[in-house]
């Protein structure tokens, strides 16, 4: 009952993402697809690392999957990080360059 | 006939500035664009492969080491150019006629910035130079900001100089990637740095090598729109008028490969080069789809759709085989037009309607039923329906993924396929299938003839590739053979 | 000498460093133009950097030179060659930012970033 009434929150909180403007059901039903598929794609590209280590492939995917779910409407989340504003953009872009150019300076060889 | 080569560069390039000089004569404008756009295809396909050196110098051969160095400014072309700048040629064609057909008075500058997009994706496939790549990469993005900022949409200043400034970072980074490569080799010849590097004459686990790496893939992620530029990526897609979009789109895909080319024949000895293409490629689909199933707006919605098929075109890339390479590639050949016809379809509809949103349209199939059908099978063939062309390029990549010993990509891949299909009939459904609401005004009827055109253009080529692939992907096997 | 170098290479870095963190601090769009043309300046004296040689010579053979000793003293000419090509395209984006600058401001009325390049994504879809 409990998940249930997370997954009835979860519609009404998507009501929020489509506003202003009137929420149809091709939308609602394309947000929990969206929802169901980011889950489920970024806990099988988890399973990926099992070639880097399998230990670490299982708890990492444990994890994720647990956190995922719990949090559950991640899509509104999601959409607010990757909104059309140049600070979250330039943020994002330097970020990554950084995590890009730190990640291969001392660690490029390790793979 | 070694001429036609840089031909095909220099006629869009000479072309635009002729026409954005001479625009005040109207006639006469539009019959040379017409005759340039039309030469566009031809001349590639008229062409014989082969290399041609600016100013004639020939490569000069070091007798003491028995090395070839390459002294001037290289363009080679072969079997992989020549079906792509056909393909952009053509795609060219359709877009400046549909413009041609649908102002009556034509604007010198803006088909001045589609001629130059074009010459400058052109030369960025044909160059064996990285710092004319670079060159040519940045009149791209100033080429994509006009077309941009050249629309009538809202906001469409405002994406424009956010995708400038981006670019503003993106671009320098990768001219530094550049300079730690001249400064380790000496060179800016792609194939001097990679007898360079595969000879041994270049440290390949020293930092700065990897450094030169992680610049340029910055340089490409921005390129390409992969993440973290997917959001305006898609959103100067979406703020582009529709066949505009068309090209840009194709002008994204094909920077993409040219570039991801280059950086494989430089640095595929390195294993982290694959992990980080693979890494990218991953997030852009998830990231791309997911997004898209979320949007309202229609324009927004193809946009994060192209993204995201982007990382199937990185995919093939990232794994590394011939097989997986030659997939990729083939992608990205079907996703130029599959896209393409998309962009145009819609279009027509925002053309015959004024109204994006897609929850304020509906009922569309009784007005237009031949745009209906042919985006329908369109959007078929992006999720990779048989016997369409998009369809034999993801089975070649699942394949691959599978051979290579990665099922978990394989099982993504086509996840992803069916969340492309999700987003494309939920959006297809509330656009044409829908009851049409009472305050939906579908205001000129009648959908431009060129725009049909364009479509059953692009159709036929998605139909034709689909049911005879070999036409196409034995000559890119035999080209990825050349550069592993 | 070669601590000349060094410092070119320094001073380049810096420049880049600065231009990364104007490009996420600064909310002046002005000055934040300002401050991310210093990454592409920073790229560019990077390269020239490059072609420096310690006592070298300016890289054009001429008349009577000898030509083993001016192989082995010129400086390196290529760098400079694209530095030339690289700064010329650079002064052609920056002019095209700042046109579009001119225009937004006109409609806004304010060059601050947060108000000027803020998502719209939201006011656009559902326009009465």
């Amino acid at each position: 009952m409990k998940l249930y009434d997370q997954i009835f929150n979860v519609v009404k909180q998507f009501r929020k993402l489509f506003s202003p403007g009137p929420v149809t059901n091709a939308d609602v039903s394309g947000s929990i697809t969206a929802e169901i598929f980011l889950i489920v794609s970024l806990i099988l590209s988890a399973i990926l690392l099992r070639h880097v280590n399998v230990l670490l492939a299982g708890l990492v995917t444990l994890i994720l999957a647990i956190v995922l779910i719990s949090n559950i409407p991640l899509i509104p989340k999601f959409k607010i990080e990757q909104e059309d504003s140049l600070e979250k953009m330039i943020f994002y872009a330097v970020v990554t360059l950084s995590i890009i150019v730190v990640f291969l300076y001392w660690g490029g060889n390790l793979v | 006939m070694n001429e036609l080569i840089p031909l095909m560069v220099i006629v869009p390039l000479m072309a635009g500035l002729l026409i954005s000089a001479f625009s005040k004569f109207n006639k006469a404008t539009k019959i040379f664009a017409f005759v340039v756009a039309i030469c566009l295809p031809i001349i590639p396909l008229a062409s014989n492969y082969g290399l041609h050196f600016f100013g004639g110098y020939e490569p000069i051969v070091d007798n003491v080491t028995s090395v070839m160095f390459h002294p001037a400014i290289t363009y080679s072309f072969t079997f992989l150019q020549q079906i792509f700048i056909a393909m952009i040629g053509i795609l060219t064609f359709l877009v400046v006629f549909i413009y041609l057909t649908k102002y009556k008075e034509i604007s010198g500058p803006y088909l001045f910035l589609l001629f130059l997009g074009t010459a400058a994706v052109t030369a960025m496939l044909l160059t064996d130079d990285i710092f004319h790549m670079f060159v040519f990469f940045e009149i791209l993005a100033l080429a994509q900001v006009g077309i941009v900022a050249a629309s009538s949409i809202d906001y469409s200043y405002e994406m424009a100089l956010k995708y400038m400034i981006l670019g503003s970072i993106g671009s320098p980074i990768m001219l530094l990637g550049i300079g730690f490569l001249l400064a380790m080799t000496g060179s800016v010849n792609v194939t001097d740095i990679a007898v360079a590097v595969h000879n041994g004459l270049v440290d390949i686990t020293s930092p700065v090598f990897l450094l030169s790496l992680g610049l340029i893939f910055f340089g490409w992620l921005y390129a390409s729109g992969l993440p973290p530029f997917h959001t305006i990526k898609s959103g100067i897609y979406s703020k582009a008028e529709p066949h505009g979009a068309a090209l840009l789109q194709s002008f994204t895909v094909i920077s993409m490969i040219s570039i991801v080319l280059i950086m494989f024949r430089i640095y595929s000895t390195l294993p982290i080069f694959e992990v980080l293409i693979v890494f990218f490629s991953i997030l852009a689909m998830i990231l791309g789809v997911s997004l898209a199933l979320t949007q309202t707006d229609f324009r927004r919605m193809i946009g994060f759709l192209a993204v995201g098929e982007l990382g199937f075109i990185g995919l093939g890339i990232g794994l590394g085989t011939q097989y997986a390479i030659t997939a990729g590639l083939f992608q990205a050949l079907n996703e130029i037009i599959i896209t393409a016809l998309l962009f145009i379809g819609f279009g027509a509809i925002v053309n015959a309607t004024n109204e994006v949103d897609t929850r304020k349209l509906g009922g569309l199939l009784a007005y237009h039923p031949k745009v209906s059908i042919m985006l329908l099978i369109g959007g078929l063939a992006m999720a990779g329906v048989p016997p369409l062309s998009g369809f034999q390029s993801k089975l070649m990549l699942v394949q691959a993924s599978l051979s290579c010993g990665y099922p978990e990509i394989s099982i993504l891949a086509i996840m992803v396929s069916i969340a492309t299909f999700v987003v494309f009939v939920k959006t297809y459904y509330s656009m044409f299938l829908k009851p049409k609401p009472t305050e939906l005004k579908v205001e000129n009827m009648e959908v431009p003839r060129a725009m049909i055109f364009a479509m059953g253009v692009l159709l036929i080529i998605i139909v034709v590739l689909g049911i005879f692939p070999d036409v196409v992907t034995a000559g890119i096997s035999n080209f990825v053979g050349g550069i592993l | 000498m070669a601590q000349t170098q060094l410092v070119i290479l320094f001073t380049s870095a810096a420049l880049i460093i600065i231009g990364l963190y104007s490009a996420i601090f600064i909310d002046n769009i002005i000055k934040k133009i300002i401050g991310i043309s210093f990454i592409e300046e920073g790229a560019n004296l990077f390269i020239v950097a490059i072609g420096y040689k310690p006592g070298g010579v300016v890289p054009i053979l001429m008349p009577g030179m000898d030509t083993s000793w001016f192989a082995a003293n010129a400086a390196y000419p290529l760098p400079f060659g694209l530095v030339l090509t690289s700064i010329v395209i650079g002064a052609s984006t920056l002019a095209v930012m700042l046109a579009l600058v001119m225009v937004l401001y006109r409609r806004y009325g304010t060059l601050s970033t947060k108000v000027m390049l803020a998502d719209t994504s939201k006011q656009e879809e559902y326009n009465e």
